[in-house]
């Protein structure tokens, strides 16, 4: 009973060696740690308070420099690995669960509903001035973050394949225009005081790191991280279909908690932090796809590294190049993933 | 042995309760016309669908309440089609569900005569491959290309898996299932649409009209002229194979 294929000679290698038989799963993510470690060293020692490369060889900086560096630069550098790896890992997650490219936590208005509720939470209850002000920043993310997740994917379970996509992405649509005119609302009513940390906020900058923000970012995105990471089997059995999957001992209702909940609380942490990152989570996952295959046991660690690994050169950008004024980093990645999302889009035209 | 008793759906899309048993050994044939609930049925017997009446054990123990990697390494299903997101590797398709080594899946591969495509993308695949590779799959996970055997008495449910598969391949499969189920002590039931493939290839059949099971038994038992002729509204005569006698169901003209 042998097929041949009807491709032959040239054209048949063609078609096989298209896909390289990729590099161990080891060897890949220790590459990628290793450039994230470059990035890190590199951003450490770079703009106007970095460290000298004489550290290296063992030559302190002065107290004072050093003092700064630890007070500016440090968790600085700590949060954009924090948030960059959460991003594009909940990213590559919620590919996976919504079994389509396309999904983001930006595109799906998770950022912007966490947006919302962090902007409600400044203005109306004038939460940035009190004592809880930081923690219940990050709570207000959270639970902005949650209800959209929620109510995206109760839109999503109804529908199947392509028809849920638009029906996503339209949802998701309209959460971003809704949150946009409701931030608006609270920016007009917001006193000037409110004002100026609501725009401070609302750009995507990791300028106002300090280390209480880091702090908060430490303790919820690693857990957030691992529990990204324990999903991984269950997001690659998913692929198969609902169906296919239980009668492949997945427990689906359990799994789609567990991933919403985890983007949930690390996005909710990001967008409380950090504001609105644009396009991470959609870039990260899929270059990395693209090289690696869809397999999420390689791919969620992957994203997670590449994601850290992106924010911290973008951050870096984003402080020298207009130096000494900055960049706000979300604009930047946004400028940076506008056209590569576009250019996705006509791509993959041009395949169906 | 996977059992029903007096299982069945109360809501829609309903299946009247019924009690039978998957035999090991067996290769069953679910036929019936459109809308007649064998899919539903399919859904009931892998444990997708809890009944709302009645119970479905296997060994004794109603399928909820196994653990869901143990009753995955017992009963696999191949669903009637396959939508993927992502463009998997053939390889790495067959290989979800199951920590199969590369041995086992070149063993299951060559099963399903797909060898050549191992290492192309999924997405590529016509229906026919898709449908072939899913099955591999399927007995991948049930551990099947190894060559010692660990879990006696598994079970395979199949959804119309030669839907879209041309006369050749449809043979081979239903060669190869019936190979499976008595080889190997499988229970197969797999829905199938074509009368003559379950005629000719099944132990048993059982015949759904309506949400409700109206005739089981060997396929002589089952495919009845008059029988057929009413639940698919159809006209239609049944005569016998010269070679064996088995049923031979032909439309009328």
């Amino acid at each position: 009973m042998s097929r041949t294929l009807p491709l032959a000679g040239p054209w048949r290698r063609q078609a096989q060696g298209r896909r390289k038989q990729p590099r161990s799963p080891r060897q890949v993510l220790a590459l990628l740690a290793l450039a994230v470690l470059v990035a890190l060293l590199a951003a450490a020692m770079s703009g106007s308070v970095g460290l000298s490369p004489r550290v290296l060889l063992g030559e302190w900086p002065s107290p004072l420099a050093w003092q700064v560096w630890w007070q500016l630069r440090l968790p600085r550098l700590l949060l954009a690995a924090l948030v960059g790896a959460m991003l594009a890992g909940s990213g590559a997650a919620m590919q996976g669960l919504f079994r389509n490219p396309l999904a983001d936590p930006t595109l799906l208005g998770l950022a912007s509903g966490a947006g919302l509720a962090v902007a409600l939470w400044i203005v109306l209850l004038d939460g940035a001035a009190g004592s809880l002000g930081l923690y219940g920043q990050f709570l207000a993310g959270f639970l902005g973050a949650l209800g959209v997740c929620v109510l995206v994917f109760a839109l999503g379970q109804r529908q199947h394949g392509q028809e849920a996509l638009f029906t996503l992405l339209l949802a998701g649509l309209a959460i971003n225009t809704l949150a946009g005119a409701m931030g608006g609302v609270m920016a007009f009513i917001a006193s000037d005081e409110q004002l100026r940390q609501l725009s401070l906020w609302g750009m995507g900058s990791l300028s106002h790191a300090l280390w209480s923000a880091t702090l908060g970012a430490l303790v919820g995105i690693p857990p957030a991280l691992w529990w990204l990471l324990r999903c991984a089997r269950g997001l690659d059995l998913l692929q198969l279909g609902e169906l296919t999957a239980h009668g492949a001992g997945l427990d689906a209702p359990r799994l789609k908690r567990h991933v919403v909940v985890a983007t949930a609380l690390g996005v909710g942490l990001c967008v409380a932090l950090a504001g609105i990152i644009g396009f991470l989570g959609l870039l990260v996952p899929h270059c990395l796809r693209l090289w690696l295959g869809p397999g999420h046991r390689l791919l969620l660690p992957a994203s997670m590294l590449g994601g850290a690994l992106l924010l911290i050169v973008a951050d870096t950008l984003a402080r020298t190049l207009a130096s000494p004024a900055e960049v706000p980093v979300g604009l930047l990645t946004s400028l940076l993933g506008g056209p590569y999302f576009l250019w996705l889009l006509l791509k993959r035209r041009a395949r169906c | 042995m996977l059992s029903l008793v007096e299982a069945g759906f109360s809501r829609p899309p309903t299946l009247a309760p019924f009690s039978a048993c998957l035999r090991p050994g067996e290769l069953l044939a679910i036929v019936g016309p459109n809308g007649a609930g064998k899919s539903t049925l399919l859904s009931l017997l892998s444990g997708f669908r809890r009944p709302e009446q009645g119970s479905l054990c296997l060994d004794g123990t109603p399928l909820h309440r196994w653990e869901p990697a143990a009753l995955a390494r017992r009963r696999a299903l191949v669903a009637q089609t396959l939508t993927l997101g992502f463009d998997w590797p053939v390889r790495e398709l067959v290989a979800l569900g199951s920590e199969a080594s590369a041995a086992e899946i070149d063993a299951v591969l060559a099963l399903l005569d797909l060898e050549a495509l191992a290492e192309r993308g999924a997405l590529a695949l016509s229906g026919g491959e898709a449908q072939r590779v899913m099955i591999a799959r399927a007995l991948c996970q049930l551990g099947l290309g190894r060559s010692e055997r660990t879990e006696p008495g598994q079970v395979l449910l199949l959804d119309e898996p030669t839907s879209a598969l041309d006369i050749g391949q449809q043979q081979r499969l239903m060669r190869l299932l019936r190979r499976l189920a008595q080889e190997h002590r499988l229970a197969i039931a797999c829905v199938l649409h074509d009368l003559n493939l379950a005629a000719r290839y099944a132990h048993r059949v059982w015949l759904l009209e309506r949400g409700r099971r109206i005739a089981a038994g060997t396929p002589a038992e089952v495919l009845d002229g008059r029988t057929l002729a009413r639940a698919f509204d159809a006209e239609l005569t049944v005569g016998s194979r010269q070679d064996d006698g088995s049923p031979l169901v032909l439309l009328a003209p």
